[in-house]
C-alpha cells in the first residue's frame, strides 16, 4: 500500500441537482508513473480532478496520497504534495505578473524569500521561461500560458502532478513543447485529456473513464488500440496507433 | 458622470475622500466579518465584469439612443452592499489611474456618488423592498428600474452639489441641477432596463445566483460603527471648512459650504453666491498683483486693474511661458542624457 | 471602436509600468505619497491662478523624462479625458463678465482666466495620477496602498479586478463580436443584451469559483503574501523630501512672475 504514490477507492460524487459524477472509482498509481485519463466529455474527468487535492470532498470512499489519507486534517500536507494544473491557465495564473504567480504556492506555505526566490527560478527553468518572469498573464501565448500554470504547481515541488487538459488551444509546435516537457517531468502525473496522441507519447498507462465508472485501465497501446471500447465511449482510436512509426516501437 | 479633479477644491475634494474612506473601512471590516474568502476573487472578477459590461452598449427600442450597466446596483444585487461599495470603489480608483476619468482628488466624490448611492441607498432602501423575496420577475424588473433611477439622481445631485460647493465654476446651483438631474433621469433609466434585462436572464438561467445575499450583518454594532464614521466624517469636513474660513488668504480654499448644502439648494440663493464670488475674487487679488495694489484693487477694481495689469499680469505671462519652456527643456536634457547613457551602456 | 483602443491603452500602461528606471525603483509609497501632496497644492490655488501654477508642471515632466515612459501615451489620454471638466468650466465665461485683466486694447474676464485655470488644473492633476501609474504599475502599487493601511480586502479584490478585466473584456468583446455579426446593429437590442450580458456574467461567476479552487489548490488560507522587495530608503526619503520643499516654495512665491519679472529687468 506505502508503495503507490496515490491510491482512490470506491470513490462517488454526486453534484447538489443529483447528477452522479462519480460511482465506485478505484485505482492505484505508483510512483513516477504517467496515467492518462481518457474519456468523453461529462465523464466525470474533471470531477474526478477536483477531489484528488481536496478541491471536492469525497462523498464516499477515500484517497490516500503516499498512504496519507486526505481528509480536513491532512489537507494542507496534500495540497503541498499534489498539484493540480487547471484547464484553462487563466484561472490558475491570478497574480499580476508571472513571477508572483509562480511565488504565490511558495509565499502561502510560508517559505523563506531565500527559498521562494529559489523555487520561483528553479521553476522556470524547468519549463523554459525565466524570460518571461516579469510579464503579466495577458502577455503570454497560450503555450507560455500553460508552462507558467505548470510552473507556478512546480514551484510547490509537488510529488503529484494532475492535469486538466492541458493541450487545448496550442498550435503544433507548442504542443509538442509540451509534450516534451511533460514527458521529461520525474513527478507522478495524472494527465485528463482528449488529446489521445498526446497520452500515447507521454503516459504508459491509461484509464477510460465513462459515465463516472472506469471502464478500462491497463497499458496505453493495449487500451486505446481496442477500437470496440473506444467508440462504445464516445472515443476513438488515435491515428499515431492506426499506422506503424518505425522510430517510435 | 465623474467628478473632475479640476473641478474639486481642497475642502470639498478632502471631505469625500474621508467619507469614501470610512465606508471603505466599514465595508471593509464588514466583508472580513463574513468571512467568506471565496468572496476576494468572486469580488474582483465580477469587478472585471462590470467594467466590460460597460463597454457594453444596449439599444433604447423607440429613442435611438444607447447605454450601458451601471453597475453598483448589479454588484449590491449579486455580492451584498459592502462587498459592491469596495469594488465599485475599486473600478473607479482604476477608471481614475489608467483613463484619467474623474482623477484623484475627485475619486472621493466619485466612490461617494456612484458607490454609496448605489450600494447603500438604492439597493437597501428601494431594490430589496420593492424585488421582495424575489419571487415575481415583474417586481424585480421595476426594482431595478426604480434603484438605477434612485442611485443616478442621487449621483447627479451630489455631483452638482460638490461641483457648486466646490466653487470652481460659476455654475449656478439651479442651472446646473436643471442640466443634470433631467439627463441623469434618462440615463437611470437606460440603466435601469440594462440591469432588469440582465437580471431577467439570470433569474431564469440560475436563479440561486440572485439569492445568496448576506445583508444585513449584526445589524446593531455595525450600525453604531456607521454611526461613528458618519459623525467622524463630519468632523473631518467641518475641521477642513474651519481651516478654510480661517485662512482664507493663504490658502484660499474657495467657497467651501459643504456644511450649507441646504442652503444651496434654494434657488434664490443667487445673489448670496455672486457677492460671495465678488468677495472672493478681491481676496484672489494678491496672487496677481503687488501687495500694495491689493487696498486699491478692493477700493475700486474698474480703475485698479490696468495698474495692477501693467507689472505683474505681463511678467505673469512671461514668466509663465519661460517656466514652461524651462519644464520642457529640462525633460527633454533629462530623457536625453538617459537614452544617450542607456546607449553607451 | 473606443472600447478596444481602451485595452491596448490599459496595456501600453503596464507596459510602461514593467520599465526600468530610477523612479520605477523607488518605493510605491514615496510615489502615492508625493503625488497626494501634488494634487493637495494643485487644489489649494485659488480658481483665477494661471502664473503661479506652471512651475507645477516640473513635476509631471521631470518624472516622465526621467523614468523615459512614452510621452504620447499619455497625452492622447489626456485629450480623451478632457470633455467634461473642460464642459463645465466653459460656463465660467458665460457667467462670470466682471472684467479682471487689461492687456493693451482686450479686455479679459474673470470667467476666462478661471477657465484657463480649469484647464492648467486639470492638465495638472490628470497628469501627476498617469505619471503615478505609468512609472508605478497597478501591482506595485496595490503592495504600497497595502502597507499605507489601506485595508487588505479592498487590495487583494483591485488586483483580482486588474487581472481578470483583459479575460472578462475579451470575453465580452468576443460575445458582442458574435452577436452584431448577426444582428447587424452596433448597439444590442434589450432582449439580447440581457442574454448576452448575462451570460458573461455567470461565466464570470464561473470563473471567480474556478480562481478560488485554483488558489486553494496552492494552499490559500484567506490572506494574500507576496512579493515586495520595496523598502523606504533614503532615495525614498530624498525623493519626498526634495519634491515636497519644491512644492512648498512653488506654493509660497509665485516662481513664474519672479522669473518673468528677473527676464525682463534682464532684457531690458
Amino acid at each position: 500500500m506505502n508503495a503507490s504514490a496515490l491510491e482512490v477507492s470506491d470513490l462517488r460524487f454526486a453534484y447538489p441537482d443529483g447528477t452522479l459524477a462519480l460511482r465506485e472509482v478505484s485505482f492505484r498509481v505508483s510512483p513516477g508513473e504517467a496515467v492518462g485519463i481518457v474519456g468523453a466529455n461529462g465523464a466525470g474527468k474533471s470531477t474526478l480532478l477536483l477531489h484528488l487535492n481536496g478541491c471536492l470532498a469525497p462523498q464516499r470512499g477515500s484517497i490516500h496520497i503516499a498512504g496519507e489519507q486526505l481528509d480536513s486534517a491532512s489537507l494542507k500536507s496534500v495540497r503541498r504534495r499534489v498539484g493540480l494544473v487547471f484547464q484553462d491557465p487563466d484561472d490558475q495564473l491570478f497574480m499580476p505578473s508571472v513571477e508572483e504567480d509562480v511565488a504565490f504556492g511558495p509565499l502561502q506555505a510560508g517559505l523563506p524569500m531565500e527559498e521562494v526566490e529559489r523555487r520561483v527560478v528553479g521553476a522556470l527553468q524547468e519549463v523554459g521561461l525565466l524570460h518571461c518572469r516579469t510579464r503579466p498573464p495577458y502577455r503570454l501565448s497560450a503555450g507560455e500560458k500553460r508552462a507558467a500554470a505548470l510552473a507556478s504547481v512546480l514551484a510547490l515541488s509537488p510529488s503529484v502532478l494532475v492535469m486538466d487538459e492541458p493541450s487545448t488551444h496550442l498550435d503544433p509546435r507548442a504542443r509538442r513543447r509540451l509534450i516534451e516537457l511533460l514527458g521529461a517531468l520525474a513527478q507522478t502525473r495524472l494527465i485528463a485529456t482528449h488529446d489521445l496522441e498526446l497520452v500515447v507519447e507521454v503516459c504508459s498507462r491509461v484509464l477510460v473513464l465513462s459515465e463516472g465508472r472506469i471502464v478500462a485501465d491497463g497499458p496505453t497501446r493495449s487500451v486505446l488500440n481496442d477500437e470496440p471500447l473506444m467508440l462504445a465511449h464516445g472515443l476513438e482510436r488515435p491515428h499515431i496507433l492506426q499506422h506503424h512509426h518505425p522510430h517510435r516501437d | 458622470m465623474h467628478m473632475a479633479d479640476a473641478l474639486v477644491s481642497p475642502a470639498v475634494g478632502g471631505t469625500l475622500w474621508a467619507a469614501s474612506a470610512a465606508l471603505t473601512f466599514y465595508s471593509a471590516r464588514a466583508v472580513r466579518r463574513q468571512a467568506r474568502e471565496a468572496l476576494i476573487p468572486l469580488m474582483g472578477v465580477m469587478g472585471a465584469f462590470v467594467f466590460a459590461a460597460q463597454m457594453i452598449n444596449v439599444a433604447i427600442p423607440g429613442t435611438g439612443s444607447s447605454g450601458h450597466l451601471g453597475g453598483g446596483l448589479m454588484l449590491a444585487i449579486l455580492l451584498g452592499p459592502q462587498a459592491a461599495f469596495l469594488v465599485m470603489a475599486s473600478i473607479l480608483a482604476v477608471q481614475a489611474l489608467f483613463f484619467a476619468d474623474g482623477g484623484l482628488l475627485a475619486l472621493g466624490c466619485n466612490i461617494f456618488n456612484l458607490g454609496f448611492f448605489g450600494a447603500f441607498v438604492a439597493y437597501p432602501l428601494v431594490y430589496r423592498p420593492v424585488a421582495g423575496d424575489g419571487a415575481s420577475a415583474k417586481r424585480c424588473s421595476l426594482a431595478a428600474l426604480l434603484a438605477s433611477i434612485v442611485a443616478l439622481q442621487l449621483g447627479a445631485l451630489g455631483v452638482v452639489i460638490e461641483t457648486v460647493a466646490s466653487g470652481i465654476t460659476e455654475l449656478r446651483f439651479s442651472t446646473f441641477a436643471l442640466l443634470m438631474q433631467p439627463i441623469h433621469l434618462a440615463v437611470g433609466v437606460i440603466e435601469g432596463l440594462a440591469t432588469a434585462a440582465v437580471i431577467a436572464f439570470v433569474r431564469r438561467a440560475r436563479p440561486e445566483v440572485l439569492l445568496v445575499v448576506p445583508w444585513p450583518v449584526s445589524r446593531g454594532s455595525n450600525r453604531l460603527l456607521f454611526g461613528g464614521l458618519l459623525a467622524a466624517t463630519l468632523l473631518v469636513g467641518g475641521v477642513l471648512s474651519w481651516f478654510a474660513s480661517s485662512h482664507p488668504d493663504g490658502l484660499e480654499w474657495s467657497i467651501f459650504k459643504l456644511t450649507g448644502g441646504e442652503e444651496l439648494a434654494l434657488p434664490d440663493d443667487s445673489l448670496h453666491q455672486q457677492l460671495a464670488s465678488l468677495q472672493e475674487r478681491s481676496a484672489v487679488l494678491p496672487d496677481y498683483s503687488f501687495q500694495s495694489a491689493e487696498a486699491e484693487a478692493e477700493a475700486d477694481e474698474a480703475q485698479a486693474w490696468p495698474a495692477v495689469s501693467a507689472g505683474t499680469t505681463v511678467s505673469g505671462m512671461v514668466g509663465g511661458a519661460l517656466t514652461l519652456c524651462l519644464a520642457c527643456a529640462i525633460g527633454f536634457i533629462l530623457r536625453w542624457q538617459g537614452s544617450s547613457r542607456r546607449a553607451a551602456g | 471602436m473606443r472600447a478596444e483602443s481602451r485595452w491596448l491603452e490599459l496595456g501600453q500602461m503596464d507596459d510602461a509600468a514593467r520599465m526600468d528606471s530610477a523612479v520605477h525603483r523607488l518605493d510605491p509609497r514615496a510615489k502615492i505619497l508625493v503625488t497626494l501632496a501634488f494634487l493637495v497644492v494643485v487644489m489649494s490655488f485659488s480658481r483665477y491662478t494661471l502664473s503661479a501654477l506652471t512651475p507645477l508642471l516640473f513635476y509631471p515632466l521631470v518624472l516622465i523624462a526621467l523614468s523615459r515612459v512614452p510621452l504620447l501615451p499619455l497625452a492622447r489620454k489626456l485629450v480623451w479625458a478632457a470633455p467634461f471638466a473642460l464642459l463645465v468650466g466653459a460656463f465660467n465665461p458665460l457667467f462670470d463678465r466682471e472684467p479682471m485683466l487689461h492687456l493693451g486694447g482686450w479686455t479679459i474676464s474673470g470667467g476666462w482666466i478661471s477657465f484657463a485655470n480649469i484647464g492648467i488644473r486639470f492638465i495638472l492633476t490628470v497628469s501627476a495620477a498617469l505619471v503615478l501609474i505609468a512609472t508605478t504599475g497597478m501591482h506595485r502599487l496595490c503592495a504600497g496602498m497595502e502597507r499605507l493601511a489601506v485595508p487588505r480586502v479592498l487590495v487583494a479584490q483591485m488586483l483580482f479586478l486588474y487581472r481578470y478585466l483583459f479575460v472578462v473584456s475579451g470575453e465580452g468583446s468576443r460575445m458582442v463580436r458574435a452577436a452584431q455579426l448577426r444582428a447587424g446593429a452596433s448597439a444590442l437590442s434589450l432582449r439580447v443584451y440581457g442574454t448576452l450580458v448575462g451570460m458573461l456574467l455567470l461565466r464570470s461567476l464561473d470563473r471567480a469559483e474556478r480562481v478560488h479552487q485554483a488558489m486553494l489548490a496552492r494552499g490559500f488560507e484567506g490572506s494574500l503574501r507576496r512579493l515586495d522587495a520595496h523598502s523606504f530608503g533614503w532615495r525614498e526619503a530624498a525623493f519626498v523630501l526634495g519634491w515636497l520643499s519644491f512644492f512648498a516654495v512653488a506654493r509660497v512665491w509665485n516662481l513664474a512672475t519672479l522669473l518673468g519679472s528677473a527676464a525682463m529687468r534682464a532684457g531690458g
